[in-house]
């Protein structure tokens, strides 16, 4: 069975990228087990980092990045536009990503930072998920994205179906796992407050969680931060470290 | 029954005398300064004397995640993977886990039972272990001594010298055949005590958690809650899951999975239609301590909790059951001498 191709109308798929390090699509080519299953399954028809075509129309896109110019606003509404089904790829795409760090600093000192004398040639936005100008109807998160939940919605969507979105700690996982807590090795972990669907992989290794898949809904971030400050964080860094994936979300929360 | 000896020195050919028989499953170190029951390799990893396992035996009947069912899209059909009783020995458990697995029992067995439960639990032989209480133990509060033989096939008390045996069963019995225990009957060293105690017994803890529902210490013990699950993740007595069904990428095939769930978490108290019916963390912590305490003690006249104290060492943001149940007796025995 395996392999057998859906001939009749295989959904078009098109890969689109923003400002990100195109980690995310290349955590895709890097499905090699996987990679003739995704295409017994659909038709890719446009994905600038992997072949020349283009399309009109896609059932689903897949769009990696941040947005953070003022052409990235009019691409995204065309895109949007034009698909079906639209997923955020990734942390950028879906929660701003450490690109949004920058939203902390004046935006004119940012452009001279980054273009010095060339600045005027280079418009520059505070850095946007997907989801602040357009509807995201799924989400892939974790920097890059995680591979497992990647292949569970586009499952789900190939079947039709709405894809399960993980809203829970990565304390889950990693208690499912039986892990010993990293709090307990001395180190500090945002995994209360992060979103679990990467089967706490960082912490199976014996790393910490830095957050990387955004915060569950209603996340307690103070009780977080204060958690973090009595494992010895100092206040600020405690917000620092939360900041790092989610200075977006986290824009106006800080009492 | 019979009461042997066993030296410090011959506790590995115990162990590979145990391993000539069953699987035998035991603590070994995980990670730093953790513990965590694995199946023995090699006897000399097991550790007999730890404070607590990050998971219980629990996990051995009641799997973090299982497979219920097998499915295939193209013809239509599904399969329950087989389950066959596995006798294996689990070696060095503490009287509060053994506790823990009656009230699994109690949960599994009445009603309708579970099969999967059910069929992993037969032929389980238990070697309790007595332990020292460290600073997170109370299961004295809730009538679990450290060394109840209740459960156990052997019970080994720990010793100066090495480790009491006490055969309970014959089951154990047979355990022990051909392997030589010293018989010297040897004195009970002195009694370890816990230093976390609840003050009041269950029939009174009952009538006080009845009236605690609007109680401040839900919001104030709850400020630094982030709603993890960790709590009810290593708790040994809770048994909440949920079913996913999860589908190949070929998308012909897949199966369903069973995974550990909690109160605590927000997705749990989430509903169809998405209505979240407990809210707050307070609830959800509210909840939980009432489904140790107050619930299922209200059906079976015994606290669903065994005084392991895994909830609140593990807690992050330093969250202890005693003391909010404390904080409840106090408050309650102080109403009660001002209308007194």
């Amino acid at each position: 069975m395996a392999n057998k191709p859906r001939e009749a109308s295989k959904p078009k798929v098109a890969i689109f990228d923003f400002t990100g390090c195109e980690g995310c699509e290349l955590s895709q080519l890097n499905f090699e087990d996987q990679l003739l299953d995704i295409l017994a399954q659909v038709d890719i028809v446009e994905w600038r980092e992997a072949m020349d075509d283009r399309a009109d129309e896609y059932d689903i896109a897949f769009v990696e990045g941040a947005l953070s110019t003022p052409d990235c606003i009019k691409r995204i509404h065309d895109i949007r536009r034009r698909s079906k089904v639209l997923v955020a790829l990734g942390s950028c795409a879906v929660d701003g990503g450490v690109n949004a760090i920058k939203n902390l600093h004046p935006i004119e000192e940012v452009r001279q930072i980054v273009y010095g004398e060339d600045q005027y040639l280079f418009p520059t936005l505070p850095a946007l998920p997907l989801s602040a100008v357009v509807k995201v109807d799924h989400n892939v998160r974790g920097c890059p994205m995680t591979q497992i939940e990647f292949l569970k919605v586009f499952t789900a969507l190939v079947m039709g179906k709405k894809p399960i979105e993980p809203d829970q700690a990565v304390c889950v996982e990693c208690k499912l796992n039986e892990n010993e807590c990293v709090y307990a090795k001395g180190m500090i972990c945002l995994g209360p407050v992060t979103r679990a669907g990467c089967n706490s992989q960082c912490t199976n290794f014996g790393q910490y969680c830095i957050g990387c898949r955004g915060l569950v809904s209603e996340p307690n971030l103070q009780g977080m931060a204060e958690t973090l400050a009595s494992h010895g964080l100092a206040m600020d860094e405690a917000w620092k470290r939360l900041q790092l994936y989610n200075a977006y979300r986290l824009q106006g929360v800080r009492a | 029954m019979a009461q042997h000896f066993l030296e410090q020195a011959k506790a590995d050919d115990f162990v590979a005398h145990l391993m000539k028989r069953h699987p035998v499953l035991a603590p070994h170190r995980r990670g730093r300064r953790s513990f965590a029951f694995e199946q023995i390799v090699e006897p000399s990893a097991v550790v007999l004397d730890y404070p607590r396992t990050l998971g219980s035996v629990k996990k051995f009947f009641l799997p973090a995640r299982e497979t219920l069912l097998e499915f295939d899209l193209g013809t239509n059909t599904a399969t329950a993977p087989a389950i066959a009783p596995a006798p294996a020995v689990y070696l060095g458990v503490h009287s509060y886990d053994l506790a823990a697995v009656r009230r699994l029992d109690h949960n599994f067995l009445h009603g309708n039972p579970e099969r999967n439960y059910v069929t992993r639990r037969e032929g389980a032989l238990f070697i309790g272990v007595s332990y020292t209480p460290d600073r997170h133990h109370f299961a004295g509060s809730v009538g679990i001594d450290p060394y109840d033989t209740t459960g156990s096939d052997i019970f080994l008390t720990k010793h100066p010298e090495g480790w009491i045996v006490d055969v309970l069963t014959p089951a154990g019995q047979d355990l022990l055949k051909g392997f030589k225990l010293a018989t010297d009957a040897r004195p009970k060293p002195k009694r370890e005590h816990f230093t976390q105690h609840i003050y009041v017994p269950q029939a009174r803890l009952n009538e006080i958690m009845a009236a605690s529902y609007n109680h401040p210490v839900w919001d104030e013990a709850s400020r630094n809650c982030t709603g993890c699950g960790t709590c009810n993740l290593v708790c040994p007595t809770c048994y909440c899951f949920d079913v996913q069904d999860q589908v190949a990428i070929t998308v012909d095939a897949g199966h369903r999975e069973r995974t550990w769930d909690g109160c605590m978490l927000r997705s749990f108290t989430e509903v169809a239609g998405g209505e979240v019916f407990r809210h707050k963390v307070a609830a959800r912590q509210r909840h939980r301590v009432h489904r140790k305490f107050k619930y299922l003690s209200d059906a079976t006249g015994q606290p669903w909790c065994v005084g392991c104290g895994r909830c609140t060492a593990y807690c992050t943001a330093g969250i202890s059951i005693v003391e909010i149940v404390n904080r409840l007796v106090r408050d309650a025995e102080r109403e009660e001498q001002v209308t007194a």
